[in-house]
């Protein structure tokens, strides 16, 4: 997200980079101070989450920052340093397969590794957030051993149906205001209900700004590429949605990329492929792999990882005037995560609907079981059902280990040259008709 | 009369083609070399023994498709295409009516739906694991001691095959051993050594719908115990033809002689697609 590397790539020639990555840059920046500053002086507090429905706006009843051990440990493998916090927690009795996220987190504490090379704070609370993975109780579990920090757990219900049910609703509501009571106790301050409110309200304008943004991507070209790029605008939507600089960062944002898209401006001289990406990118080989579809001026239109920390384009707001309701609502429902398997088929259907893709992409994790398991039947599912295109590579998100450069490329250059005769037979067969 | 070749550069074996449309689309040459650890080399060499075969000069060859694991080597390649579509194309040439390809290579295994002008509709490869590849064949002829070309034949003689569990191409070895162990008869070992690699490929085989005809690509399509137990676990007939080993090169031909056809328009060949000269 903020990553820097050297050398240039063909990504160097094809990347979105707008004043808006620059503010990105600054924004991470000041919230990595944030928490060295936490760190030094034990203010503001800070709350460790998942990005998987974080509620992020009760921490602003408090005016704590949140702490994501996942972006610290992509940070990591985008700079291509994840494998040796990695191999320490295999060192102590992590295994091969286990999530390498957790790994490079667990790694990065007992090496006193920081993605900055700041200080990062033992958190106030180590709030886990979401559980439909029971990877993620172990590893908070865990850093709460490590960090000697006290560990709430808010048991989200998995969506069994389309909607939660009044009762799953409640159930979350109770433990917000639980984990309210909590920190109250912990900071020994008291929960300013209006600040929470307003950052409810901030988060909603936030929401709707990035889903508007989301929605130019329907544009042909797109103006930006709703999988690589998106990753850009994720860390300010999960740090910053709930504040001020957040609605301010996506009002500049949306403006930049709507003249953009005005202008009939791509990511490429010319877009010859749309696709929807569905599951993480391999980050210890980023650029590497966005070469890959820049080679074929492939540009994502949609991608369902960046619906990971919450499901905008479809409508959901959070609302101010229900706050706890809301939050609830965003961490059951509103999160590609926790919804089930018939609701992401959906969504992706959608995607190549509404946003007119060629083709789906799907990358599946090998250390992720919660977002990979029954990608499969995914393929099958979107080929042989609906007849969508559907290209399926195994890596992982953060361990260089298993990433096969040779053969994920040949897969890639495979797909888009038979998406390529698909097309110019379509045209030809046009042709003759029109003869 | 247009002259154009195709060079294959596998994990383990480098092959090469020339074509020409004169009197109609044929193979003039064909050239096979191990791919050793110069990759660059081996396709100089496998060009040259084939244009050699030809009775051509090189300069004579108008247009050169590299595909392969090593097609980006291929300094003298004109364009580099991906033997996934390749193997579609030489398919379909030399045995018409294919619709679905098999093919098993060194290290790899794949695949591929077809459709009716040899184009790919869909396909699916083995992943970071070379179970079902001739490599798994390869190991269980050197731990039995015997050459390669002898495990076809002899895994036809089979009686009783044994059940090799595992889909490991290290660990076979020692499934092998133990059965030696045990008294087992070389044949037996090598039947199930053959059903094993035929069942695990068709199940990769079953993520596409497998329709007929079905070619049979790949060096390991030369193994005739290979064939009959693919074909047994398919419960039918394959397409296998005498140049199973060459039909990656000889696509990446046609799309050569393709290309130096200006008349033809090929939706490969559109504007922007292929990338020139190495990548």
């Amino acid at each position: 997200m903020i990553e820097e590397l050297d050398g240039k790539t063909m990504t160097d020639m094809k990347e979105y980079r707008g004043s808006i990555h620059q503010r990105q840059k600054d924004l991470m920046l000041a919230w990595y101070e944030q928490l060295d500053q936490a760190a030094s002086t034990g203010s503001p507090a800070s709350v460790s989450m998942m990005i998987s429905g974080n509620c992020v706006e009760l921490l602003e009843g408090f005016g704590a920052v949140p702490l994501y051990p996942e972006i610290n440990a992509l940070q990591l493998a985008i700079r291509h340093q994840s494998l040796d916090p990695i191999l320490a927690a295999e060192d102590l009795g992590y295994a091969a397969d286990n999530c390498a996220y957790v790994k490079a987190d667990i790694g990065c504490i007992l090496k006193g590794i920081t993605p900055t090379g700041g200080k990062l704070p033992t958190p106030t609370l180590i709030l886990c957030n979401f559980v439909g993975c029971n990877t993620y109780l172990k590893w908070f579990e865990h850093l709460a051993k490590l960090q000697q920090a006290p560990l709430y757990v808010i048991d989200v219900p998995f969506m069994r149906t389309n909607e939660p049910s009044r009762s799953d609703l409640e159930y979350v509501v109770k433990q917000l205001q639980e984990t309210v009571r909590k920190l109250e106790q912990l900071t020994g301050a008291r929960f300013d209900y209006d600040r929470f409110r307003e950052a409810v309200a901030c988060s909603s304008r936030t929401e709707e700004l990035w889903s508007r943004i989301k929605h130019l991507a329907r544009r042909s070209p797109s103006p930006f590429d709703a999988y690589f790029d998106a990753i850009t605008l994720m860390g300010p939507l999960y740090v910053y949605r709930a504040r001020p600089e957040g609605v301010e960062f996506f009002e500049a944002a949306l403006a930049e990329l709507q003249a953009k898209a005005d202008a009939h401006k791509g990511i490429y001289e010319q877009e010859n492929f749309r696709v929807v990406m569905e599951g993480p990118p391999p980050y210890p080989y980023f650029r590497t792999f966005r070469d890959m579809f820049a080679k074929w001026q492939a540009c994502a239109v949609a991608s369902t990882y960046s619906t990971v920390g919450g499901l905008w384009e479809f409508g959901f707001r959070h609302d101010p005037d229900h706050p706890f309701e809301s939050v609830a609502m965003h961490m059951i429902a509103q999160n590609v995560t926790n919804r089930n398997f018939l609701q992401r088929y959906d969504q992706i259907r959608q995607y190549v609907e509404e946003w007119n893709a060629d083709g789906l992409i799907i990358h599946f994790v090998k250390s992720c079981r919660l977002f990979s398991a029954g990608q499969g039947d995914m393929r099958d599912y979107f080929t042989k059902q609906l007849g969508i295109p559907t290209l399926y590579i195994e890596s992982d998100l953060e361990d260089p280990r298993y990433f096969a450069e040779a053969q994920t490329k040949n897969r890639i250059d495979a797909f888009f040259e038979t998406l390529e005769h698909s097309k110019t037979a379509a045209i030809r067969s046009g042709a003759r008709e029109e003869k | 009369m247009r002259i154009a070749a195709g060079v294959d550069v596998g994990s383990t074996q480098t092959k090469a083609v020339v074509m020409s449309d004169n009197g109609g689309v044929k193979v003039l040459a064909r050239a096979l070399v191990d791919t050793g650890a110069n990759v660059q080399r081996a396709a100089e060499r496998a060009f040259d023994a084939c244009c050699q075969k030809a009775g051509v000069q090189s300069g004579d060859v108008g247009f050169v498709v590299g595909t392969g694991y090593g097609r980006y080597k291929i300094a003298f390649g004109n364009t580099q295409m991906t033997e996934i579509t390749c193997h579609a194309k030489g398919a379909s040439f030399l045995c018409p009516g294919t619709r679905t390809v098999i093919d098993m290579g060194g290290q790899d295994s794949k695949a591929i739906s077809v459709g009716a002008t040899g184009e790919v509709l869909d396909f699916v490869m083995n992943d970071k694991c070379a179970a079902g590849t001739g490599r798994f064949l390869a190991n269980s002829a050197e731990v039995m001691g015997i050459s390669l070309d002898e495990v076809g034949p002899l895994s036809l003689r089979a009686r009783h095959p044994v059940k090799i569990a595992t889909v490991c191409t290290v660990f076979v070895e020692s499934d092998i051993l133990s059965y030696l162990a045990q008294g087992k008869t070389g044949e037996d070992i090598l039947g199930g050594v053959h059903i094993a690699i035929a069942k695990r490929t068709l199940s990769l085989a079953r993520r596409l719908n497998i329709e007929p005809e079905i070619t049979m690509t790949g060096g390991v399509a030369r193994n005739v115990g290979m064939v009959r137990a693919l074909e047994e676990v398919l419960g039918r007939k394959m397409l296998v033809s005498p140049d199973a080993q060459f039909v990656g090169a000889v696509g990446a031909a046609l799309f050569a002689l393709e290309k130096l056809d200006q008349s033809f328009e090929s939706g490969i060949w559109r504007e922007g697609h292929a990338v020139p000269g190495g990548h």
